[in-house]
This record gives structure tokens, sequence and C-alpha cells, in this order.
């Protein structure tokens, strides 16, 4: 018989993303059949989308079948959201995404550049609702494409990366959250100093801080990086617009107030990545423009 | 692709969306430039990469196409013999900001001072 996890409705504050974190302890510690329940749920940011879908495939990798029980979802706003932006239509429902204010939801199991950075400049971008340049667009694409970097390239997932985004008109702003189900930052960073025994003793918010420091990498192929956070801290904080990155215990919030890294009483395996872009074009600037 | 200009004074022109397309953005591309020009920096020889029509860019690329060429060209040498052309504002920023990052680089890391430094900074946030 399937598990059957209940989904709150979710939003992006800190307890939002604890209810989402006790979800993911909930279903690790069950390695069987699962069935989400949308019959309490009247809103669900796009963190929360990204984290279900890669959770599914999650269970599914570990030999679990999920099912999302649509007939549940009985909010008419909860349901067109999740259409509009395609995750119903990936997890069993017969409808097709269609273009709203929705970002679409997205899945990918391995590095798929062109197919990313299209999404990026298109569908996130390329809408209209941000009134950049060219040249300013892609100058954030660049940025944003060293989260995927990253996560392709140290968290060792299994599953890939998974992504969604939304426009809310009404505070005008533009979100991407993305996802991965690996070791997570701090776990890495002690791995990587494990030869040090005090290496475990080290906090998350420690070791997130030290990996959000310039030229810090965790890479041992001699060859010099550590740079990607760096530069997505410095673009975020010049426009004001807000980066949060929860990974395992830790988290990190970066905005025009600065940096602060903390850790966290609930916990999961991976790293959450939520970036909120404010769609004023006069907050964005490059140097030359 | 690869244009010999001049056999005599050896100058190579790599041009980069020619090579690798419009997105420089991946450590893979990266190796490609770098394989591509590596040889001719060694021996001296003047390398020119044209950047035109070339639109995003991350730091993984320049860490493999340029910040990894600092392992064995000193970086006032690698300033005089390669030439970057047409790289538009945010490319010569990440660019810049790699030569800076691998010039600085240490291959040999010291982890148990890596790990007495975040101690510090956590006994102190602790207080």
């Amino acid at each position: 018989m399937a598990q059957v996890i209940q989904v709150p409705t979710l939003n992006d504050t800190a307890y939002d993303f604890e209810r989402l974190f006790a979800i993911w302890s909930q279903v690790n510690s069950y390695s069987e059949d699962v069935r989400f329940d949308f019959s309490h749920c009247d809103f669900l940011r796009p963190n929360a989308v990204a984290f279900l879908g890669g959770l599914a495939r999650l269970i599914g990798w570990r030999f679990g079948s999920v099912e999302f029980d649509w007939g549940t979802c009985t909010n008419s706003a909860v349901m067109a959201n999740l259409c509009q932006n395609g995750f119903a239509g990936t997890f069993g429902h017969s409808t097709s995404a269609w273009t709203g204010n929705s970002i679409p939801y997205r899945e990918d199991e391995i590095q798929n550049m062109d197919g990313i950075t299209d999404y990026l400049t298109e569908s996130w971008l390329g809408r209209k609702w941000v009134h950049v340049s060219p040249l300013l667009r892609d100058a954030i694409v660049g940025h944003m494409w060293e989260i995927y970097s990253n996560a392709f390239e140290h968290s060792g997932s299994e599953i890939g990366v998974f992504s969604c985004g939304q426009h809310f008109r009404r505070n005008n702003e533009l979100i991407l959250s993305v996802v991965d189900f690996g070791q997570g930052i701090p776990a890495k960073v002690r791995n990587f100093l494990s030869s040090d025994p005090r290496a475990e003793q080290l906090t998350a918010a420690s070791c997130l801080r030290w990996a959000f420091q310039s030229g810090n990498s965790t890479c041992t192929d001699d060859i010099a990086r550590g740079l990607g956070l760096d530069l997505l801290r410095k673009f975020i904080r010049l426009n004001q617009g807000k980066l949060e990155v929860y990974s395992n215990n830790g988290y990190v919030i970066i905005d025009k107030n600065g940096d602060r890294y903390e850790n966290r009483g609930i916990s999961f395996e991976g790293t959450l990545v939520y970036i909120t872009l404010r769609c004023d074009e006069n907050l964005y600037s490059l140097k030359g423009e | 692709m690869i244009q010999r200009l001049n056999e005599e004074i050896k100058h190579m022109k790599l041009t980069i969306k020619d090579m690798i397309g419009p997105r420089c953005i991946i450590k893979e591309d990266g190796q490609r430039v770098y394989d591509a020009i590596h040889d001719a920096l060694i021996r001296r020889e003047t390398v020119v990469l044209d950047f035109t029509g070339v639109s995003q860019f991350a730091s993984p690329f320049f860490n493999f196409a340029i910040g990894q060429l600092l392992k064995d060209i000193k970086e006032a040498n690698l300033r005089s013999l390669l030439q970057i052309e047409n790289l538009n504002e945010t490319g010569t920023m990440v660019v810049e900001r790699v030569i800076e990052n691998a010039a600085k680089y240490h291959g040999d890391k010291d982890y148990r001072k890596i790990v007495d430094d975040i101690l510090e900074q956590q006994a102190k946030e602790s207080e």
C-alpha cells in the first residue's frame, strides 16, 4: 500500500522550505510507493514544484513508484498552474503545457547546455516581462548558468537537476528555482577537507560561507576555479535581486543587505537555489549601458 | 577555423564562434580552445581569439580555455602573446576574474590551513 504524502500549501518562507524538507525526510525513510495528495494545497510556488518533481524522480530512481493524485487537486488555481507549467503533464495528467505567467517545469538528467540556456533565454527572460537589452539578457543567462554548472559538476546528483520558475505580476518579480538531490554543498566541503578530522566539526553555515568565497573550490584537478557563486552573488547584489540557497542544513541569503549564513534545524540531501529578480529595468545595469 | 596568418611570424587566429558557437559557458568547450592554443603559446607564438558573434559567457569555459594556461605560462607572457578580440563586456569581466584567480592559484592545497581558517571564522560567529 502506498504511503500518502499530503502536499500542503507551499509558499517561499523559511517555514515553507522546512515543510518541503520534511516531505523529503518522510519519503527518504520510506523507499517504496508514494502517492501525493493535494487536498490541502491552496498554492504552490515554483520552489515546491521543482522540489516535488525531483523528489518523484528520486523515488523512482530508488525503484519506488510515485503517483500524483490529480483527483485530489480541487483547487482550480493550483491545478491550472501545474497544468500550465507542464508539471501535471509530466506526471500523468492528460493536459499539455501552455504559455502564461508560468515558466515551464524542467528536468535535466544530464548537462544539456543548449536546452537549459534556451530555457533561460526564451522561457524565463524572453517573455517581455523583464525589459532588458540583449547584452544584459545574455549576461543574466551566463550568471544563471553558473548554478547549473555547479549542480552538474559538483553535486553528484544521480537524477539530474530540476527547475521551475514563475513571473508574479503583482510583485513584479521573476523567480527561478533549481534543485538537485546530490550530496549538498556542506557535505561536499567536509568531504573535500576530510584529511583533517576536524572537518567533521565544520557547520553547514561555515561550509557554505567558504564555498561562496571567490577562488574556493572542492575540485582537485589542479585547475583554478571557484568563481561561479561569487560572480552570481555580485550580480544579484548589484541588481537588488535575492539569492537563497538551502543545502543540507545550511542556508544562505544574499541580497542588497549583504550575505547571511545560517544553520537550520532541518536538513535535506541536496541543494535548492531560489533566485528572485525584480522586473524593473532601471535596477539592471551593466557598466557600459 | 584555425588560420595561420603568417608562417614567418607564427600567428594563429581562432574564430571562436566557428569553433564553439555563440555560447562559451562549458568547460568541455574551454578545453577544446586550450588544446588548440596551448602548444603555440608555449612556442611563444602569438594567438588571437576572436569572439565576434559569441554572446553568452560563464566561468567554466574560461577556467579551462585560459585559466589553466597559467599553469605553465607566466601571466605577463600570456597577456603579451594572447590577444582577445571582440569580447563583450560580460565576457571581458569574466575572463579578467578568471586570469586573476588562476594567477594566484596554488594547486598544492593546505587542507589543514583551510580547516583552521573556517574554524576560526566559526568561533568568531559563535561568540
